[in-house]
């Protein structure tokens, strides 16, 4: 206790020093915490596309690396319609980068009425009737200034808007639906979809068709939750990874920081280890302050990374364009864990310098003094 | 707590090829203040030290009370419980107070914060500091940092004290202030005093003095006889 008092005093008395520590362990940090997000974000965002909004059960071609290129017969639907404990199911076609001036717009072709449209909240016109119409979500009408009465351009079609509508998933609400076939026909998958998702029967558990689907179609991947979809969700996986691969090298690099601004502080304080060591100290003793010190620094720079990580994180999608399709997700737990990995970087970044603090030989520098 | 015993026999000093100490030996008795004169770069300095077991010797012996110091296994144990150290510069560290400074060596002992603050009171009493136990090295003068240093010398209860040029960077009444709160010490506490100077009025100080010149004791005869002192810059 009495060491941390002091620590805190000694720290009090270089600010310079201290705040240029903290900053280096804080961008750190910031680093990490933005990167966790932003790729917690994409993946629940990959989960949402996958999952597709209300569906008990989406069904995928397997091995898909994302939902766009998955094909499956548009047939396969009536099939489904028959099993037993399936209420309904449907199909989507999925068109992604096909509208000018915003590549993030996701179109879904879809049937005037099915589970998952019957959802929609319109705020202004109503459901599509005819084969050049659309509606949209009102996020995308928001950025892309459209109203009813305007025009969607989808590759070169184009759709005149009858409707905006609110659904709650974000990839729904920032994309578009237009009739099935017009999207097929874009696509130039004729009676093929992208997806089937489906809704159960009340009272039938997703585990017992999941079953019965995966006997009666080997070559499809059938997902049941958010969870499944981000683990199957190929993309999601990659940005997990990459997050995973930055945050390590985050951990390296602040740690390496630390233990250089350290050494330094060390070196500069030679004569003050040289002063405790001569007045008793043990060398353990020294090194426990040069190591409590580094850790009560890097915290306040992790606090303070963690505060610009947050902020950073909705920059960071801003600057890479993904802010329609990725929105961070910060969890306590991700906060958390970059809390600790600043401490961890205190403590591997203060070892060398508290072993060099240890073994000042007080004779050669107070001499030197 | 009585004065310690220190034998010093045969003991050398070699760094590389240079030979600081040579063969040097002396007995200083249970509560004795003894000068050690000599020239700058003389060897007192290091002297010091392998008393202090802040360096180990080449050869020969110290031997304080029981302790053969150059065996220490524990030399923090030892410099915390045996010894105290008085520097030219104080040494005191610049972002703790004067009772901080006071309290470091009780830290490394683990004594409480209560009995911590009790003897570092009593101590900036007895140095004449008792009312600025708050101050930084910073607000005090010369002489108050080495009243502060010597008062640090004395908080773990020493039986040896080890003072290096204790007024080599004081004027001429800091510095009488300062002998006079060593002589106390050694009267009221009968600790063994040790002080290495190059301070003409050291002896009259001290029950003793001990002459050193180039890493050689020298008969107090031959001392005279040394070249003229030249200004300390150590």
């Amino acid at each position: 206790m009495t060491s941390l008092i002091q620590t805190l005093s000694s720290i009090r008395h270089r600010p310079g020093r201290t705040f240029l520590t903290a900053l280096g362990t804080a961008l750190g940090i910031a680093t990490i915490v933005a990167l966790l997000a932003v790729g917690a974000g994409a993946q629940r965002s990959a989960g949402q596309f996958f999952h597709l909004g209300a569906s008990d059960l989406g069904l995928f071609q397997k091995d898909a690396a994302d939902p766009t290129t998955s094909v499956l017969p548009q047939s396969m639907i009536k099939q489904l319609r028959k099993t037993p404990g399936i209420q309904s199911a449907t199909g989507f076609v999925l068109l992604v980068s096909d509208v000018p001036h915003n590549p993030g717009v996701v179109v879904f072709g879809s049937t005037p009425a099915n589970f998952e449209v019957d959802r929609m909240v319109f705020s202004a016109g109503h459901m599509f009737t005819g084969t050049h119409e659309a509606v949209i979500g009102d996020e995308t009408a928001k950025q892309l200034h459209l109203r009813v009465g305007d025009t969607l351009h989808v590759k070169g079609h184009k759709l005149s808007i009858v409707g905006i509508y609110h659904l709650g998933v974000a990839f729904q609400d920032t994309g578009a639906f237009i009739p099935l076939r017009v999207a097929q026909s874009i696509a130039g998958r004729q009676d093929e979809v992208t997806t089937i998702p489906i809704e159960l029967s009340v009272g039938t558990r997703p585990s017992t068709i999941k079953q019965v689907l995966a006997k009666r179609y080997p070559g499809i991947s059938i997902i049941a939750d958010g969870e499944e979809s981000i683990r199957l969700g190929a993309n999601g996986d990659l940005v997990s990874k990459a997050a995973l691969v930055i945050a390590v090298l985050a951990l390296v690099i602040g740690g390496i920081g630390v233990m250089n601004t350290e050494l330094m502080a060390v070196i500069e304080r030679r004569s003050e280890f040289a002063i405790l060591s001569a007045v008793g100290w043990s060398a353990r003793q020294i090194a426990w302050r040069v190591l409590i010190e580094g850790i009560v620094t890097t915290f306040l720079g992790a606090i303070i990374g963690l505060l610009l990580g947050v902020i950073g994180a909705h920059y960071l999608v801003k600057i890479l364009g993904a802010s329609e399709f990725v929105t961070p997700h910060i969890t306590p737990w991700a906060l958390g864990r970059a809390l600790l990995i600043g401490v961890l970087i205190g403590v591997l970044g203060g070892l060398y310098p508290a072993w060099r603090a240890a073994h000042v030989s007080p004779a050669r520098v107070l001499a030197q003094h | 707590m009585p004065g310690a015993r220190v034998v010093v026999e045969h003991v050398s000093r070699r760094y590389g090829k240079a030979l600081v100490l040579d063969d040097v030996g002396f007995v200083v008795e249970p509560g004795e203040l003894v000068a050690l004169s000599g020239r700058s770069g003389s060897g007192k300095t290091t002297l010091l030290q392998l008393i202090g077991s802040l360096d180990k010797p080449t050869g020969g012996s110290i031997r304080v009370d029981d302790i053969q110091v150059e065996q220490l296994h524990n030399p923090a144990r030892y410099r915390r419980e045996v010894v105290g150290f008085v520097f030219q510069l104080h040494h005191l560290l610049p972002s703790l107070s004067a009772q901080q400074n006071i309290e470091l060596p009780l830290v490394a002992a683990g004594v409480s914060r209560a009995e911590r603050t009790r003897r570092s009171q009593e101590l900036l009493e007895e140095v004449g500091l008792g009312d600025r136990p708050k101050a930084l090295p910073s607000d005090l003068s010369g002489g108050e940092r080495q009243r502060v240093a010597i008062a640090r010398a004395l908080a773990g209860q020493p039986r040896l004290i080890l003072a290096d040029e204790p007024t080599g960077s004081l004027d001429s009444t800091s510095a009488r202030h300062i002998w006079e709160l060593l002589g106390s010490v050694q009267e009221s506490r009968g600790t063994t005093v040790i002080v290495a100077s190059h301070d003409p009025s050291l002896a009259e100080h001290s029950d003793r003095a001990l002459h050193i010149a180039d890493g050689r004791m020298i008969a107090p005869a031959d001392a005279g006889n040394e070249p003229q002192q030249l200004p300390d810059v150590a």
